[in-house]
Parts: C-alpha cells; sequence; structure tokens
C-alpha cells in the first residue's frame, strides 16, 4: 500500500533529477552570461512581472525589481544608443539580460538553436555573403538578430516605419494593452499619417520627419509637373498629350526651342523621309533646328528644369550598352562622342577615340562631314529605344493610383 | 495613321470655323464628303491686288500620312498668277512641297496661299507664261490678272477691251475660256492669238 503511494512521487523526483542533470550546462551558461554582463559574481535577473508593472510578490519576490529613477541600472537603459551599435553586441552577454525588459533589445534575446545553428548561418541564400558574418554567426549566433540581421548586424531598411516597428510597439495606436503596455508607442506625425515618431528619440523623430518634407516636395513638385502638363496639346496630332493612352503619353522635347510635341510625334516627323535634313530636324514650329529629342513624362517650362531633364538624360544613355560597341567586340562609328556606354564585360570603361570617318569624305569640307556626322549620330540616338523611358515610365505608373484621381 | 489624319483634320476643322478669318471672310473650309480626306477650301483675293474682291476656291486632298505630308492643294477657280498654273490651277508654293511642317494646318495653308496671292515669286514660276508677263510686262500682268478674276472669282472690275476681243474669238467658234487663256497669253494681241489658234 505504501509502496504504491510512493511511486508516483518517486518517480517525479527522479525525472526532476534527471532534467537537473540534463540541463545543467545550460544552467551554468546562462549564469555565467549574466554575470558577466554585469561584472559582477552576483546572478542579476530582472523579474518580468515587475517591469509590466504586476509582480504580485513585491519585495518578496526573488528577482530584481529595478529603480526606474536609475537609468544606470540593467535593462532600464534608454535609447540613447543608436541601434546597430547594439546590434553590433549581439551576442554579448549585456545585450541577453537587459533583452528581458527592454523592448528595444527583445531582438536580441537569446535564441536556442541547439544543433543547426551552424548550418543555418551558412545555408545559401541567407545573409550570410561574406567571411566575417560566416565567422560571427557560427562561432555565437546565439540571438535571433544575429542570424536574422546577417553581417555587420545592420537592419537592412527598406521603409521609413520599419525601423520603428522593432523598437516600438508592434499594434502602435491600437494596442490592446493600453497604458500597461511596456513598450514605448509612437505619435503620429502630421505630414504622413503613420504612426512614426518614437516617442523620446530626437534624432529619429528630426530625421523622419525631414523625410517627409523631402517627400512631400517630392509629391508637390510632382504635382506641378501635373498641373503643367495636363492641358498641353502636341503641335502635330493636336491631341492632348496627357490623355493620349499609356506610352504615347510622353512629351517629346526639344533642346533649343519651347514648342510642344508629344515624342511619338516629333520622332515620327524627325523620321520622315521625304524631306531635307534641315527640315526634319527643325522644330515643326518655329524651325529652329534641335540635334535630338528628349523623351520626358511632363512638360518642362523652365531653363532649369529643362537642363536637369537633358543631363539626366544623357546620363541614363551612358548606362546602356552601346549597340555597336557590344562590350568590346564591335566597333562604334561614333567613337567618344557616342551617348552610350562603351565598356568591356567586365565593366572596364574604354574611350575608343575620336570617330573614324570615311576616308572619302574627308576630301569634302571638314565643316561639312562634322555636319554629316552629327545628322547620323543624332539620327542614332533618336531611334534607339530608351532604357530611360522604362524608368520614366515606372515612375509615372507607380505614383498612379495616387495622383491620377485628382485630375480626372 | 489615316486615324492621325482624320482625327486631326476634325480638330483643325473646328479650328478654321472659330477663327478670326472667318469670322472676316478671308478663309473657308467645306467638306466635299464624309471621309474627311476631300475639302474644299475659298479664300478671299487680298486688298490692293488685282485678285481683290474674288473668291478662289480650292480642292484640298489629305494624304493618309498628313500631318507628316503636306495636303495636296490646287486652285479650282482658274487664276492668273506666276506661282498658280493658269490650266491646271497646280501652286507652286514650298510649304506645300518640301518645306513642309507637321504644325502646319489647313488654317496655315489657307493663309499662305492668300500671302503667295498677294506677293508672288515670278523666280520660281509654276507658270512661265504669266512669270514672263508679271516680269516683263507688269501693267499687262496687273489687267489680265483683274480681268481672270472679274471672269472667274466674281471680281468687281470689268475690261471692255478684253471682253471685246474674247468675243471676237468666240464668234470664230472658239470657247470663251480658251479665247480669254490665248489672249493672256499673247499679252492680248489678237492677230497672234489668232494665228497660234488656227496654225
Amino acid at each position: 500500500m505504501t509502496v504504491k503511494v510512493k511511486l508516483p512521487q518517486l518517480l517525479l523526483v527522479v525525472v526532476w533529477i534527471f532534467w537537473c542533470w540534463y540541463f545543467r550546462g545550460h544552467f551554468r551558461k546562462m549564469a555565467s552570461i549574466v554575470a558577466a554582463a554585469n561584472n559582477d559574481d552576483r546572478v542579476h535577473l530582472i523579474c518580468r512581472f515587475y517591469t509590466r508593472g504586476m509582480c504580485r510578490f513585491g519585495n518578496l519576490c526573488r528577482f530584481i525589481h529595478p529603480d526606474p529613477s536609475q537609468p544606470t541600472a540593467a535593462g532600464v537603459d534608454g535609447g540613447s544608443q543608436p541601434a546597430s551599435n547594439r546590434l553590433h553586441d549581439s551576442h554579448t552577454a549585456a545585450a541577453t539580460t537587459s533583452a528581458q525588459t527592454d523592448p528595444k533589445k527583445w531582438v536580441l534575446a537569446p535564441v536556442f538553436v541547439p544543433k543547426n545553428q551552424q548550418r543555418i548561418s551558412i545555408e545559401p541564400g541567407s545573409s550570410s555573403s561574406n567571411d566575417n558574418c560566416k565567422d560571427e554567426a557560427s562561432a555565437s549566433s546565439t540571438t535571433y538578430a544575429a542570424v536574422v540581421v546577417g553581417p555587420g548586424g545592420t537592419v537592412v531598411q527598406s521603409d521609413v516605419s520599419s525601423e520603428e516597428t522593432t523598437t516600438t510597439c508592434p499594434y502602435q495606436f491600437n494596442c490592446p494593452y493600453g497604458d500597461m503596455c511596456t513598450y514605448e508607442h509612437n505619435q503620429m506625425c502630421e505630414m504622413c499619417g503613420r504612426y512614426s515618431l518614437h516617442p523620446t528619440d530626437k534624432e529619429q523623430r528630426k530625421s523622419h520627419i525631414a523625410l517627409c518634407i523631402q517627400q512631400h516636395e517630392k509629391d508637390m513638385e510632382l504635382s506641378f509637373a501635373i498641373a503643367r502638363s495636363k492641358d498641353k496639346t502636341c503641335g502635330i496630332c493636336f491631341e492632348i498629350i496627357m490623355e493620349k493612352s499609356g506610352r504615347e503619353q510622353r512629351f517629346g522635347i526639344l533642346p533649343n526651342c519651347n514648342h510642344i510635341f508629344c515624342l511619338e510625334c516629333i520622332r515620327k516627323w524627325r523620321q520622315a523621309k521625304q524631306f531635307d535634313n534641315k527640315i526634319i530636324r527643325a522644330c515643326p514650329e518655329c524651325r529652329i533646328p534641335s540635334d535630338y529629342v528628349c523623351p520626358s513624362a511632363f512638360w518642362v517650362e523652365t531653363k532649369d528644369e529643362k537642363e536637369k531633364l537633358i543631363t539626366d538624360y544623357k546620363k541614363a544613355l551612358g548606362e546602356k550598352d552601346c549597340k555597336y560597341f557590344k562590350k568590346g567586340e564591335g566597333k562604334c562609328p561614333f567613337g567618344n562622342k557616342c551617348f552610350y556606354k562603351h565598356a568591356l564585360p567586365g565593366g572596364e570603361r574604354v574611350d575608343v577615340g575620336v570617330p573614324k570617318r570615311n576616308k572619302r569624305k574627308i576630301q569634302r569640307a571638314d565643316d561639312e562631314i562634322l555636319d554629316l556626322f552629327d545628322l547620323y549620330l543624332w539620327d542614332f540616338v533618336d531611334r534607339r529605344e530608351f532604357h530611360w523611358l522604362e524608368i520614366l515610365s515606372n515612375f509615372t505608373d507607380s505614383g498612379d493610383s495616387d495622383w491620377s484621381e485628382d485630375f480626372e | 495613321m489615316a486615324n492621325m489624319a482624320v482625327s486631326r483634320i476634325k480638330r483643325e476643322f473646328k479650328e478654321v470655323i472659330k477663327s478670326e478669318e472667318i469670322v472676316q471672310c478671308s478663309i473657308k473650309i467645306e467638306l466635299v464628303n464624309d471621309s474627311w480626306t476631300e475639302l474644299r477650301g475659298e479664300i478671299a483675293g487680298p486688298p490692293d491686288t488685282p485678285y481683290e474682291g474674288g473668291k478662289f476656291l480650292l480642292e484640298i486632298k489629305v494624304p493618309e500620312t498628313y500631318p507628316f505630308n503636306p495636303p495636296k492643294v490646287r486652285f479650282i477657280t482658274k487664276i492668273w498668277h506666276p506661282n498658280i498654273s493658269s490650266v491646271t490651277g497646280a501652286i507652286c508654293l514650298d510649304i506645300l512641297k518640301d518645306n513642309w511642317a507637321a504644325a502646319m494646318t489647313l488654317r496655315t495653308v489657307l493663309l499662305s496661299l492668300q500671302a503667295l496671292l498677294a506677293a508672288a515669286e515670278p523666280d520660281d514660276p509654276q507658270d512661265a507664261v504669266v512669270a514672263s508677263q508679271y516680269k516683263h510686262n507688269y501693267s499687262l500682268f496687273l489687267m489680265t490678272a483683274r480681268h481672270w478674276t472679274n471672269a472667274y472669282a466674281g471680281g468687281p472690275s470689268r475690261f471692255a477691251d478684253c471682253d471685246q476681243k474674247i468675243q471676237r474669238l468666240k464668234d470664230m467658234g472658239i470657247d470663251e475660256h480658251k479665247a480669254r487663256a490665248v489672249l493672256s497669253m499673247e499679252n492680248w494681241d489678237l492677230e497672234k492669238a489668232t494665228e497660234s489658234l488656227f496654225s
């Protein structure tokens, strides 16, 4: 009878002993980590419940109840340290202790990755692209941050708001814990309407507002560009350019005069075979010759806007491989006067020198050759499909949903 | 492509109808058929020229490639002008040929033609006989042009002498227009005209 009663208890004791024995290594490790962190022999563990304001044990609690008035105490450390620095210490013990209370460091909490931690960190596709990372990860990637964030410990920020979500309450304004929440809650930015302003981090607030203002300026610029473009009529097809369909909704800007055409029309005019070059290179309205047509999503009016557009355009062309040079395999008849990129497969740029001219032509007057040559060069530029156009159209397409409604 | 030509003509049509020149009755455009490719233009002879008071009809054919190619324009109304054929009405005007620009419109074409009536270019003639008369016997050219304007375009000036000579040829069984054309070419010399008609 007595034996029967004691058997389950005995079993429990055995299991407990086994459990202690099994996890002894972990206890020892944790103790040493915490001790090292505090540079103290005593084991400091901060009460989780106290930090949430609901420890039932009060003064009798086994864990430390830190004094909020002492900012130096472990775990109450404020957000003055930049996020990236904190992440660098991902494997240090300081991080692991304070991670218990500081929501900003929860991301650095120790993670239990028993045997496969090495495998994870050097797995292809994970962020282990450099050696530095591999070493760090395999040696001590005990934190979630080290595994996820990857080399160098820098968090890749894709968005303005992503930074805040890692350091403050993920629920933000509709947090179910309300004032009881241990996380800090962001304040709403009046410019973007998002809860993106950190309550205490002045640097963050400043940079967020600066970003917002920048964005706002961009939006304003776009609005103005649309406003001045929306009623412009092409001088050739007589249609309102912004009302044309899809890819035809583009301006062809002539560098030397201010007459309005859509890109399709002015290109077509300049390719007309039935007229002299002199005629088709001239503006159909004022007959001022222009060497090329610059595509643009919007109408540019001022000289500065136009100059910027043309500079950007030439720069964009310079990024694209010349179809005659063919990465060194071919020869570009336009030499170093070509707008397109002359680079070897390795990316090394090549100066192909001045364009080679036809011997027969050299006998003629020099100026004439140059003129002829220029004409052909511009022909070439005009007739190619532009990379840059794609960039531009992407730009307008992406913003489409935002502004189109306002102007319809 | 044809689409663009038609849509542009439609827009131009509206523009011409609203334009000042219409209000002043100096130019006019009408549709000939529903295809929008054939039009009828009308210009008033500019003041202080031998064409003053006349209304000149024009045939306008819009090519499919318009506005990248100029419209084909011809005078239907007979006119005595160095740059316009007195026989066919063909016009020698640079903008209708190799100096066309895609931004030009029917309105600008008609206004250019009006300007051409006011300022002939005898050195780049379409009708060599008229140009030669213009250069060598300007007063006779003025009279002939006025006479033609009166005869074909409803101009005000009548020349009894011209009418008489034409009547003489008509009596010989010559068609009135042919008689006028030959007489004009021969500087209103009846004898020479008869000679060239019957030789």
